[in-house]
């Protein structure tokens, strides 16, 4: 197991930012931290990393009791913190230099991992850039290759993608996946649940610092009674109508928004079947249809009753 | 060393900044040195006033008395009339009449006490050796007339010129036989204590700042790099860059003064401004530990170099700032500094009062330094436990 979390309280005064939180971490997974802004993530990741003193509870990394002092361990860690955490007055170049030196003594093999992490995370024409002349995604790309270049066991990376653009924002999510691939495990935190699902192979949900679901995607998907979710573009809908598919067997909703019907299902069957038959046997006039299974929205949405962006 | 490195390219950066005050300093320096009179002056000699003398009687004691005047007044030949005499005053062909009156003579002799009828331009500093003169010979033939009763005006007259003749060997001596003569060195270093600490201030609060930041401390702490390991990394900049400051500093101010180097007293000089140099950078410490932004930083680096300096007597000697001013700042360094330079000055030799209170005033520094330090320590500790 690479981190070991048991029973982590974190206090600020009446505020329990953490709650009794548990978490194992896995070799070679990509573990998500998946919860709305304030939902104690950082506070986690802070705690892990001992940036910050808790109240209650027990954190193991490689196996061995997390502390400040615990450099052995942290040689091994790598950190992307949610700011961009670099010297303005240092090149992109300096910055990683610096960062990797922190952790690699050797001159040769520092600059051979600076010049690697400059090529993964795609900064090569920007070498000698300053990083006030950086744009927010060259910035994040900055910020994660000062935090991998060292080659970590084990990367941590807390909100990475926050105010980036798509482009930067794929970049980043396909250089982690890489990084795993090259044997790294990854804790990676985000309120972005499309990121969490795309890239995590296991993912722990918090709200209001507690733990309130911890799995896979489709083990997630599977602690709620929601299945099949199916959208109709069509311009008219008689009551008659509504009725039917209000009355079809595993209905769990149905709106109509006076352009799209949305129609939710319990799991089970496929209904898109059904749905279509009678679409076309009442020649109901309807443009586009498309069906999607849960996503962790809905998984966030049935467990605490709020979507998880409120 | 990545962090010492790390520094140094930090302080680098700001080079530009530094070469401003640098600048200052040497162009308030060159200024000293172009407006600075030579007081290498070890004599000086009268000037003489140009004096119209009128008497209206022809005595002994009245020519004895112009006899005595002829070493401090040229006597010109004029007309003695009102009106020449104003003009004549006026457009400086003369600073002085003097009037002798009539009866003069008898009057001083029976024991009276006659005057002389004086008209002088105001303000004028050879009119004053006149009128010093007029008053010793008339003081001192009173007192043969006093002590000898019957004294002829003939011998009043030969033994009151025979006494003024007298002259005391007067021997310019050098305050000390190995320190300045032109006070140049002494001015330097005390000017020195403005730059220096604006300077050490300035760059030791650039490289907290920047280490001070949150993010990046948090960072760092993520690292294997032991916070003492930081640390000290950041102290061995910081003594670095003081190091070079003062080498520079110092070294402009010995180059400036090029010409007292050879004497006894310029070591001293040189070691009480590397203490004071010590302490600027542990009060720098704690300054920039106190201190966020660096707006803030500037405006406080500015007050305490200036507000320093000025009650300490760097702009301005230390004899004339009142005592309660000099009280205030006998809390600051920068006062035991220049003091400490005033002592040296004054040194003649190794050992005595003079020496022991230059030691002393280095010591309160070293003190302040240690004091500071300590501070600085407290601080962190406190803002790690929050």
């Amino acid at each position: 197991m690479i981190v070991e979390v048991k029973n982590l309280v974190k206090r600020y005064g009446d505020l329990v930012a953490v709650d009794d939180l548990d978490l194992e971490v896995m070799e070679g997974e990509i573990f998500g931290l998946l919860g709305p802004n304030g939902s104690g993530k950082t506070t986690a990741i802070n705690c892990i990393l001992s940036l910050l003193k808790f109240d209650n509870g027990e954190i193991k990394v490689f196996g061995k009791p997390m502390s400040p002092e615990a450099y052995d361990i942290k040689k091994d860690i790598g950190i992307v913190m949610q700011e961009v955490a670099v010297f303005n007055e240092l090149t992109v170049y300096e910055n990683i230099d610096y960062f990797c030196g922190l952790y690699i003594t050797d001159k040769s093999e520092r600059k051979k991992l600076v010049e690697e992490a400059i090529a993964f995370v795609g900064l090569g024409d920007f070498k000698k850039f300053y990083p006030k002349k950086l744009s927010g995604g060259l910035l994040r790309r900055l910020n994660i290759a000062c935090g991998i270049s060292h080659k970590p066991k084990l990367i941590i990376l807390d909100e990475p993608t926050v105010a980036v653009d798509p482009q930067s924002r794929n970049k980043i999510l396909e250089g982690i996946v890489e990084l795993n691939k090259n044997g790294a495990t990854v804790i990676y935190t985000s309120h972005y649940m499309e990121e969490v699902e795309q890239i995590c192979s296991r993912i722990m949900i918090l709200d209001n610092g507690k733990v309130i679901a911890t799995g896979t995607k489709e083990e997630l998907k599977e602690m709620i009674s929601l299945g099949e979710k199916i959208t109709l573009q069509v311009f008219e809908m008689e009551d008659t109508h509504m009725n039917f598919f209000k009355t079809m067997e595993n209905a769990v909703s149905v709106d109509y928004d006076g352009k799209f019907l949305v129609m939710k299902f319990q799991k089970g069957n496929s209904n898109l079947e059904q749905v279509l038959d009678y679409v076309k046997s009442h020649k109901i006039n309807f443009g586009k249809i498309h069906t999607e299974m849960p996503t962790l929205n809905d998984v966030f949405l049935e467990i605490t009753g709020k979507e998880l962006r409120d | 060393m990545p962090v010492f490195k790390l520094c140094l390219k930090i302080f680098k950066k700001n080079i530009p900044v530094m070469m401003i005050y640098f600048g200052l300093f040497i162009a308030v320096s060159i200024m000293m040195i172009t407006m600075s009179t030579p007081t290498d002056q070890t004599g000086f000699s009268v000037s003489k006033a140009r004096v119209a003398f009128f008497s209206e009687e022809n005595t002994p004691l009245v020519e004895g008395l112009k006899t005595s005047l002829a070493e401090n007044a040229d006597f010109i030949d004029i007309e003695d009339d009102q009106e020449i005499l104003q003009d004549s005053l006026y457009y400086r062909k003369i600073n002085y009449v003097l009037r002798i009156p009539q009866n003069f003579t008898a009057d001083f002799m029976t024991g009276a006490d006659p005057k002389v009828i004086k008209t002088s331009i105001p303000g004028s500093t050879s009119n004053v050796y006149v009128d010093l003169k007029i008053e010793s010979y008339l003081n001192t033939a009173r007192m043969y007339l006093d002590l000898i009763p019957g004294i002829s005006q003939e011998k009043i007259k030969s033994q009151v010129l025979s006494d003024m003749a007298e002259e005391t060997e007067v021997e310019m001596l050098r305050r000390d036989s190995s320190g300045s003569e032109t006070g140049l060195m002494q001015y330097f270093f005390n000017y020195l204590a403005y730059t220096f600490m604006f300077i050490i201030i300035m760059g030791v609060s650039v490289i907290m700042l920047v280490f001070n930041d949150p993010i990046i401390k948090q960072r760092n702490s993520c690292s294997p790099f032991s916070t003492t390991k930081i640390n000290l990394q950041i102290f061995l900049s910081i003594l670095l860059f003081t190091f070079f400051s003062w080498i520079v500093l110092a070294g402009l101010s010995l180059t400036f003064a090029i010409d007292e180097i050879p004497n006894f007293n310029t070591k001293y000089y040189v070691l009480n401004s590397l203490i004071f140099a010590l302490t600027s950078s542990a009060l720098s410490y704690l300054i920039a530990s106190l201190v966020k932004g660096r707006e803030a930083m500037i405006a406080i680096a500015n007050v305490v170099t200036l507000g320093s300096s000025f009650i300490s007597g760097v702009f301005i000697p230390q004899d004339l700032l009142s005592e309660g001013v000099l009280k205030i700042a006998s809390f600051l360094p920068t006062y035991w500094f220049v003091r400490g330079n005033r002592m040296i000055s004054m040194l003649m030799e190794k050992s005595g009062p003079v020496f022991d209170e230059m030691v002393s005033s280095m010591l309160i520094q070293l003190g302040f330094a240690f004091g500071f330090f300590i501070l600085t320590m407290i601080v962190s500790k406190k803002k790690r436990s929050v």
